[in-house]
């Protein structure tokens, strides 16, 4: 049951407990964590549940998949190398601890 | 599964008179939301779900508010489709047709087209100095638009345009008179027949266009058919009244057009209100699968709701002064386009177009452009809603 941080633009924090396997999307619209908008429910079309992966774990997350990757250039807030579509980053044990930002807007 | 139609044990149960709801059904939405949040109209036949939260939690859920429905006037219509599937089922047909309307494909294969569209209808009005830019702009527009996506080069932007109008109103044939049947009929099988023709031509050589991406899926003739019947059903009404409907807006709005006129990176952000504001699609019908409770009522399993997205997008407690329109707000995500596996799949085609390119065109290319003052245009809808007509003239030069 992987650990994960949720650091939003307002410099709060949220720490939730997802099932290995679910998307991190998921475990952030289950919770309640404001900013993960995920209009499309996960299918990667929207672009609304975008985050940075922190530094420390952005080789360990790994790249954006083929969809993800063309999708990444239309989110609403800034694009950068840490950029990931939350829908498409699957949890697992390995990742626990993890820590990702929320960006200040998705649409 | 039995299919009632009738209120939910507990639900609260309140009428309206639909020709009112058609004029402006906003009033009527906000006491829902005070007193009723979830109630059954019995002129609707459904349970009608107003609040904000409630219709996200219902379009997050789609395992238990089903797109399946039953008796649904779209099936007679199209016949099985996207729309109204779920699931395995909704996602192989939706991983099929949605490729071409990602937004680096609008980008990169139909930007420079759908420029072009918008420049040759505009060079046909340019000289008159008024139209109404809802039937001699923005409707064309959209369907030409569309027939370019779609990959229909057998069928000109008036025959998608009369498609898409027969199916709407077919569609929307509570009363069940044959005409209406009728010309809806002819509008399928023509549709039927374009596409075959087509679908037989991209197989050999693929144009990058939605019936071709569902070709190479392997899908069947029929589902690719009422695909893109549901396409055609969907794309033409709604750009063209975000369309309209922006465009008064800001022609009622000097300042903001003088603004968004200097700084052009706020037609998005006239967009995104325009569409909350305006709600194209006012709701959408789902039937529950297993019994749920939701606004206080527990409603059975076969319950019909119709979430009201355009109440939704008016919900005070999300969006301040929220019957007002203003590009300032805060960003808060609107319910225009939908939510969950069915979250509009033209959502990208449709900003592009209007925002990226028709409004920018329309208000820089016709000098002097302002609202006709001797003509009354007026908004109507409650299931569809936007601008009858957009009435307004310019110094033709
Ligand atoms: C501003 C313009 C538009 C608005 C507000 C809009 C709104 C919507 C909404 C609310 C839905 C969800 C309906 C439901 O879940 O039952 C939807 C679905 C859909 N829209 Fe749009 N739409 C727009 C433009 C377009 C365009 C231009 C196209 C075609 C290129 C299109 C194609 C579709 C399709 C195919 C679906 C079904 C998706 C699925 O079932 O997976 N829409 N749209
Ligand atoms: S939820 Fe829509 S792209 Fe991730």
């Amino acid at each position: 049951m992987p650990i994960v941080i949720f650091q939003l633009p307002d410099g709060t924090e949220r720490k939730v407990t997802a099932e290995s396997g679910t998307a991190l999307m998921q475990a952030a619209v289950s919770n309640g964590v404001d900013g993960i908008v995920a209009e499309c429910g996960g299918n990667a079309s929207c672009a609304t549940c975008h985050v940075y992966v922190d530094e420390q774990h952005t080789a360990l997350v790994g790249p954006p998949n083929g969809v993800e990757e063309e999708m990444l250039d239309f989110t609403a807030a800034e694009r950068r190398a840490t950029s990931r579509l939350s829908c498409q980053v699957r949890l697992s044990d390995a990742l626990d601890g993890l820590v990702v930002h929320v960006p200040e807007e998705q649409v | 599964m039995s299919t009632p139609t009738t209120a939910a044990p507990g639900a609260p149960v309140v009428d309206f008179d639909l020709a009112q709801l058609r004029r402006d059904p906003y009033p009527a939405y906000a006491e829902l939301r005070r007193t009723a949040p979830l109630a059954w109209v019995p002129s609707v036949g459904r349970h009608l779900l107003t609040r904000y939260g409630d219709i996200v939690h219902a379009e997050k859920l789609p395992e238990v508010f089903s797109s399946r429905e039953q008796g649904s006037l779209l099936l007679r219509t199209v016949g099985p489709n996207l729309l109204r599937e779920d699931g395995a089922e909704h996602r192989l047909l939706r991983a099929g047709a949605e490729p071409p309307t990602r937004p680096r494909q609008v980008r990169d294969l139909w930007a420079d087209a759908f420029e072009k569209n918008a420049h040759d209808l505009l060079e046909r009005i340019a000289g008159r100095g008024e139209a109404d830019l809802v039937a001699d702009f923005a409707e064309p527009l959209a369907a030409a638009n569309l027939a370019l996506v779609l990959g229909l080069r057998n069928a000109t932007a008036d025959d998608i345009a009369e498609w898409s109008r027969a199916m709407m109103a077919a569609n929307g044939n509570y009363a069940d008179d044959p005409d209406v049947w009728l010309r809806a009929e002819r509008a399928t099988d023509a549709i039927e027949e374009a596409v075959a023709e087509i679908a037989g031509a991209v197989r050999r050589e693929p144009d990058g266009s939605v019936i071709s991406s569902m070709v190479h899926a392997d899908m069947a003739l029929s589902a690719i058919q009422n695909n893109v019947k549901v396409v055609i059903g969907g794309g033409v009404n709604e750009p063209r009244d975000v369309f309209g409907v922006g465009a008064q807006a800001l022609l009622n709005r000097p300042d903001v057009r003088d603004r968004v006129l200097a700084d052009p990176s706020l037609w998005k952000r006239v967009f995104e209100e325009t569409a909350r504001w305006v709600s194209p699609i006012g709701m959408y019908p789902r039937q529950l699968v297993q019994d749920h409770e939701i606004a206080g009522v527990a409603l059975p399993a076969g319950s019909r709701v119709a979430l009201v997205i355009a109440s939704g997008n008016r919900d005070e407690s999300v969006f301040e002064r929220a019957d007002e329109f203003d590009i300032d707000r805060p960003h808060r995500p609107h319910l225009a386009f939908g939510g969950g596996p069915h979250f509009c799949m033209g959502a990208w085609v449709a900003r592009h177009e209007v925002s990226g390119l028709a409004w920018p065109l329309v208000f820089s290319r016709l000098k002097g452009l302002r609202l006709d003052d001797g003509t009354e245009d007026h908004m109507e809808g409650w299931v569809f809603r936007g601008l009858t007509s957009l009435h307004v003239t310019w110094q033709a030069a």
